[in-house]
């Protein structure tokens, strides 16, 4: 039965178990919950679940960051830092994006993956390459097929690509396919198999930026465009020679 | 406080560059607790990662609006929750009005399971971590969101206030409501739990 007491004290009882009432107020809510059994336990469970949270609170807090996480805002901070500095595009391209709140991922994602260095680009991708083949390719042993995983590219994500399939004839494998988080967008990593080495091949969808082919920790970093997509493959350099897989991925994405 | 919302014109003054990249490298230290507190809203691994960079990155852009000098971490939980609700409000699953009085009746116990433990016992049971997880993640988000920002973060209910966007005593009540749902859910057993998880939704 609730009468105005019993609510009176219930508006109180997080600052009454909490400690933060002033002294008379918490000697009102005492008396009343001396008084009224149903408030007392109220009471009674308010303090122990609050005891319990607070006395796990350290272990409920102490959960390993996701592989990778750190390293990219710490390259998006890096990033920051060198656009904050007097440049030509931060204040000028960046300055309208501000004071929308509503922010358009893909056109972010266009403008970031615009601006940044191949540099930043190639060892965001690289660092993503080898999160990705460890944590998410490791036992797959047969081949994927690039129907399926186009499928699974349009019905989860959205993303609309001609998968280059696996070819005994380039040493091709396809292993599958995966969304990887990039700066504050997310883009298509496909994964594959040549001659026993990892090699991803990334699509940036609505980016234009010119080729490149540069090294960046111990990987190459094939960056071509096509259409209104840019591409990025990424192999280590350890690999050898990958002129023929390359050149087939190439003809074949789009 | 955080000074103002992200979007708020008030809010855009300038300040030095050596202020933002200050903000850019003691975010850093956050991530752990941010990622943690996403992983608790969120309740999956990969929309926390999203959420957790989301908030990262919009820290970054919107560094020049942070005041120096006040609570950086208070500042980020914002952009955090604000983030969420956003990606939450686009969902528009919350159908429930979480602050009414028929919410109040689910939590407040009256007639529930009669034989509750001691909180004593509880507390055996629930060291472990994913016992307390486990109960914290049936409850409501806006009961969650609220135990975990003052039990957990140890934010001032003002603070919380100020973060979810909700007048104190809302805050208040929340906190209140969800800690002895919690203490119903930590006092049943699993299949108990399940059983009654009507009663959050």
């Amino acid at each position: 039965m609730m009468n105005d007491d019993c609510r009176r004290t219930a508006e109180r009882l997080s600052s009454y178990v909490d400690n933060e009432l002033p002294a008379g107020e918490q000697a009102d809510v005492e008396r009343h919950l001396n008084a009224c059994p149903p408030c007392r336990t109220a009471a009674t469970h308010e303090s122990g679940a609050r005891a319990i949270v607070r006395e796990q609170a350290h272990r409920l807090t102490d959960i390993p960051l996701p592989p990778g996480l750190r390293t990219r805002c710490e390259a998006l901070a890096r990033e920051h830092a060198q656009a904050s500095a007097p440049s030509v595009f931060s204040s000028r391209r960046f300055a309208p994006l501000t004071a929308v709140m509503t922010l358009v991922v893909g056109f972010l994602l266009f403008s970031l993956a615009t601006h940044r260095s191949d540099t930043v680009l190639a060892a965001q991708l690289t660092a993503d390459h080898a999160k990705c083949f460890r944590f998410f390719a490791k036992n797959a042993s047969s081949d994927a097929d690039a129907r399926r995983v186009e499928q699974m590219l349009q019905t989860d994500y959205g993303w609309d690509l001609h998968v280059p399939p696996s070819s005994s004839a380039n040493g091709v494998r396809l292993r599958g396919a995966r969304r990887c988080l990039y700066a504050d967008g997310s883009l298509p990593h496909i994964m594959y198999d040549v001659g026993g080495h990892d090699v991803s091949l990334f699509v940036l969808d609505g980016v234009t930026r010119p080729a490149a082919d540069l090294v960046s920790l111990g990987h190459r970093s094939r960056i071509w465009m096509a259409g209104r997509r840019t591409y990025v493959l990424v192999w280590p350099v350890a690999a050898g020679d990958m002129t023929v897989a390359a050149r087939y991925v190439r003809e074949e994405a789009r | 406080m955080a000074r103002g919302r992200e979007g708020d014109p008030r809010s855009a003054d300038r300040h030095g560059e050596a202020s933002r990249d200050t903000v850019a490298a003691r975010a850093l230290e956050f991530l752990e607790p941010l990622y943690a507190t996403a992983l608790r809203l969120t309740r999956n691994a990969a929309d926390a990662e999203d959420l957790v960079q989301d908030t990262f990155v919009k820290a970054l852009r919107f560094s020049d609006r942070f005041t120096p000098g006040t609570n950086l971490k208070a500042w980020l939980y914002t952009i955090l929750l604000n983030t969420w609700r956003n990606r939450r409000r686009d969902a528009a699953r919350e159908a429930v009005d979480i602050d009414s009085p028929r919410v109040e009746e689910a939590a407040s116990g009256g007639e529930g399971p009669a034989a509750l433990d001691t909180p004593e016992q509880i507390l055996l049971r629930a060291t472990v971590r994913d016992d307390l997880q486990a109960a914290l993640d049936t409850l409501p988000e806006a009961f969650r969101e609220a135990v975990w920002l003052r039990d957990v973060e140890e934010f001032t209910y003002a603070e919380i206030a100020e973060m979810v966007g909700i007048p104190i005593g809302t805050v208040m009540s929340r906190i209140s409501r969800g800690r002895r749902l919690l203490y119903e859910r930590l006092s049943l057993s699993r299949g108990q739990a399940d059983a009654e998880g009507r009663l959050t939704r």
